[in-house]
């Protein structure tokens, strides 16, 4: 008898202690779901200062698939996350190999390599312009002391979207390095240890000991920038405003436009729902796969 | 000075000057008025400075308290409709772009100014920008007949062709009055990468490309819609004229237009013009006072003014992009009528004299026809005065932010060479006229372009 009360009491306790926090999950989390999702199925119209809903069933999901812009900005957005991220993780983990093996200045090079990522979005955009721009930016002029013509970085389709790119790829490394890092100082170092008892070279250990050992690291870390990646605004907003014509046209970008700037709120709504939707069932998949992983390791 | 003998003024007047303004003299009324603090939604605009300066001088003679919230374009569009929707209002007075008053109209933001002060008049020197102060809530229309008086005008903001008098003096050229004069000087003007003939907003923006280039299809002869004003918003953009304005505004840029026109928006063009980069530029007046300002131009004294051209036979048409000061409905009545208070006074002949010293072009047409325009430094102001009644406005409907988008898209696609003009005009018809079709307007659309 006495057990099952503890057990019971032990239950409700913790039923009590979460209970604040599911509440405010609900909260600040479902609830806002929930009411996108709504908003996502009528037409919003202002007059006479109030609000006017009428349902609209799935008819902005159909406009959906018929909205160029949209599918654009769907594709720029994967081409955008995946070079970008794919860079920041290469170079990341590059420096972060290079500064765990350094004999002295770690906390020089750490610093140093941490700067971009501490800049505020709004400076990063506005010194990026200038730098890309075509009469007086320093790239430009760099080019033209090198006796090569200047190049519209931000205004040609061909260099446009890359212009963007590279922003991020500056930007976000430093994140990636940062969190590598943390993983590469953690590592045992008897394991290291005994491969070069073993026999095993640099790069053999590299390959057969750091990099596996490090895969949990490297799928978090790439999971966070894939998701921050599938987000990007602030640099396309302040750079290109998604031009020129649809050249660096992002998904967040689009919802922003539609959403705000043209007060299409069901549209807009429709539009977050089905990204939202894209985005959770890359995390769950790279949750999957990571666990796999890990479960082989 | 001035202060001084308004308050002076002021105290003389006391008590009776309340009185005057019922019977159509607000401006005496308007002098010292205490009044509640308010708050001002705004963006930073070229000229915002003005702005400020004849607010901190209001402040300054009244004692009033005025509270000044700035934001870039957009974001100033986005706070205006978030505290307007609100239960309560953050924001008193909002000034609102000549695109986006419709929405406010419309949707019964602001209050009409005589609900609040029943007695308040508009002084008949103010311009009133195509009646767009004006709203018929019946039949959905600017109309100063039928409509009530929703807002002040606070900028008569209109594009003029800006060029280099000194360029023009040196090659013997002649002020350009249609559009083929001007493609020949801005041809033998041309010298890239030192001097561009032409700088263009080709920018894919809030507002650029689009606004940039509707003085083009006007002056050809193209309208947006078949009859605005009428009530007929069957879509005409897709037009001969249309096809020509284009064509033309492509031509421009070709041939001696910055090589990025894509990606040039105003800021680029204030830019090219005051590092002595471009030979003309059809930009706003409210950039003016950068042209002369020795702290961000070389070309100080070297770059005049004239309307922008037209096609022969035609009129030049440039495109308003006024700015109008709503009153929200859902503040404190209080703050409404401090809101007045300070419209009284605004539309004074002194204060606007005051506000054209600050920086910003005035509202009132007595004021752009006074000796002041003689000074070398204010001879903007008779062009502008020429202008004024030939301005047209782009289009009143509250589904301005969605047509807006698509023009500046396509417009932007035809300029970097992803459209053809012909693609691009026949892509804007189709998508603007699903917009009006889905607001409930009387539509249609003319056949595509070939």
């Amino acid at each position: 008898m006495g057990q099952p009360r503890a057990a019971r009491a032990e239950a409700a306790w913790r039923v009590l202690t979460l209970a604040p926090s599911l509440v405010l999950l609900l909260l600040l989390t479902v609830l806002p779901l929930a009411g996108l999702l709504a908003m996502s199925l009528t037409y919003i119209t202002w007059e006479g200062g109030r609000a006017h809903w009428s349902f609209a069933g799935l008819a902005h999901y159909r406009e959906l698939a018929t909205d160029g812009l949209f599918r654009t900005g769907v594709g720029n957005t994967f081409l955008f996350a995946i070079s970008a991220v794919v860079a920041e993780m290469v170079l990341g983990f590059a420096l972060a190999l290079l500064t765990s093996q350094a004999r002295w200045g770690q906390v020089a090079y750490r610093t140093l390599f941490l700067l971009p990522v501490l800049v505020p979005g709004i400076v990063i955009g506005a010194m990026w312009k200038l730098m890309y721009n075509f009469d007086f930016g320093i790239i430009n002029q760099a080019l033209a002391l090198a006796g090569l013509p200047a190049q519209d970085w931000l205004g040609s389709r061909a260099t446009a979207l890359a212009s963007v790119i590279l922003v991020d790829i500056w930007h976000w490394t430093p994140f990636c390095f940062l969190l590598l890092l943390a993983g590469l100082q953690s590592l045992p170092a008897d394991v290291h240890e005994a491969a070069r008892i073993d026999g095993a070279n640099w790069w053999q250990g590299l390959r057969h000991v750091t990099i596996p050992l490090m895969i949990p690291t490297i799928l978090v870390t790439l999971m966070f920038r894939i998701i921050v990646a599938f987000k990007v605004f602030d640099e396309v907003y302040l750079l290109t405003g998604g031009g020129p014509g649809t050249a660096t046209e992002v998904v967040s970008f689009s919802i922003y436009r539609r959403f705000f700037t043209q007060d299409r709120a069901g549209y807009g709504s429709a539009m977050s729902v089905v990204v939202l939707f894209v985005l959770a069932l890359a995390v769950i998949l790279a949750m999957q796969i990571g666990r796999r992983r890990s479960a082989a390791a | 000075m001035i202060g001084h003998s308004i308050d002076r003024r002021g105290a003389l007047l006391g008590g009776a000057g309340v009185a005057l303004a019922g019977l159509g003299t607000p401006w005496q009324a308007g002098a010292a008025e205490k009044a509640a603090p308010f708050s001002v939604v705004i963006n930073t605009s070229p000229w915002f400075d003005g702005f400020r300066g004849v607010v901190e001088q209001y402040q300054k003679e009244t004692g009033n308290q005025v509270t000044l919230d700035v934001n870039p374009y957009a974001g100033s569009l986005e706070k205006q409709r978030s505290s307007v929707r609100a239960g309560t209002g953050q924001f008193d007075l909002l000034i609102m772009n000549g695109l986006f008053y419709p929405e406010m109209y419309f949707g019964g933001f602001v209050v009409p100014l005589n609900e609040i002060d029943p007695s308040f008049k508009l002084d008949p020197s103010c311009a009133t920008f195509d009646d767009t102060i004006y709203w018929d809530e019946k039949t959905k229309t600017c109309n100063a007949k039928t409509g009530k008086l929703m807002s002040m005008p606070i900028n008569p903001n209109i594009p003029l062709l800006y060029y280099r008098n000194d360029l023009y003096q040196a090659h013997g050229l002649k002020v350009p009055q249609t559009f083929d004069e001007l493609y020949a000087n801005a041809k033998a003007l041309h010298n890239p990468p030192r001097i561009y003939g032409m700088v263009q907003r080709g920018v894919r923006g809030p507002a650029d490309v689009s606004y940039d280039w509707f003085p083009y299809l006007n002056g050809f002869g193209g309208e947006l819609f078949k009859d605005e004003k009428g009530g007929d918003f069957t879509v005409t953009i897709n037009s001969e004229a249309g096809r020509a304005a284009l064509n033309f505004y492509l031509k421009l840029a070709h041939d001696c237009g910055h090589p990025n026109t894509g990606g040039v928006g105003q800021a680029e063009v204030i830019q090219n013009l005051v590092t002595g980069k471009a030979a003309h530029a059809i930009l706003v007046i409210a950039a003016w006072a950068q042209m002369d300002n020795p702290d961000k131009s070389v070309v100080v004294g070297k770059i005049n003014l004239a309307l922008p051209p037209h096609a022969p036979g035609l009129k030049s048409a440039p495109t308003l992009g006024q700015w109008l000061g709503g009153i929200a409905r859902n503040v404190p009545r209080e703050r409404q009528e401090a809101v007045m208070t300070f419209f009284r006074w605004f539309q004074t002949y002194d204060a606007q004299v005051k506000y054209t010293v600050a920086g910003a072009p005035p509202v009132r047409i007595d004021v752009l026809n006074s000796d002041m325009g003689k000074q070398q430094k204010y001879r903007w102001m008779p062009v502008m005065a020429a202008g004024l009644p030939l301005a047209r406005q782009m289009w009143t409907v509250p589904e301005g932010a969605q047509i807006v988008a698509v023009l500046e898209l396509r417009l932007n696609q035809a300029i970097t060479g992803e459209l053809s003009s012909t693609a691009a005009l026949n892509t804007m018809a189709s998508e603007i006229h699903a917009i009006m079709e889905k607001g409930g307007y009387k539509t249609g659309r003319l056949p595509d372009l070939t």
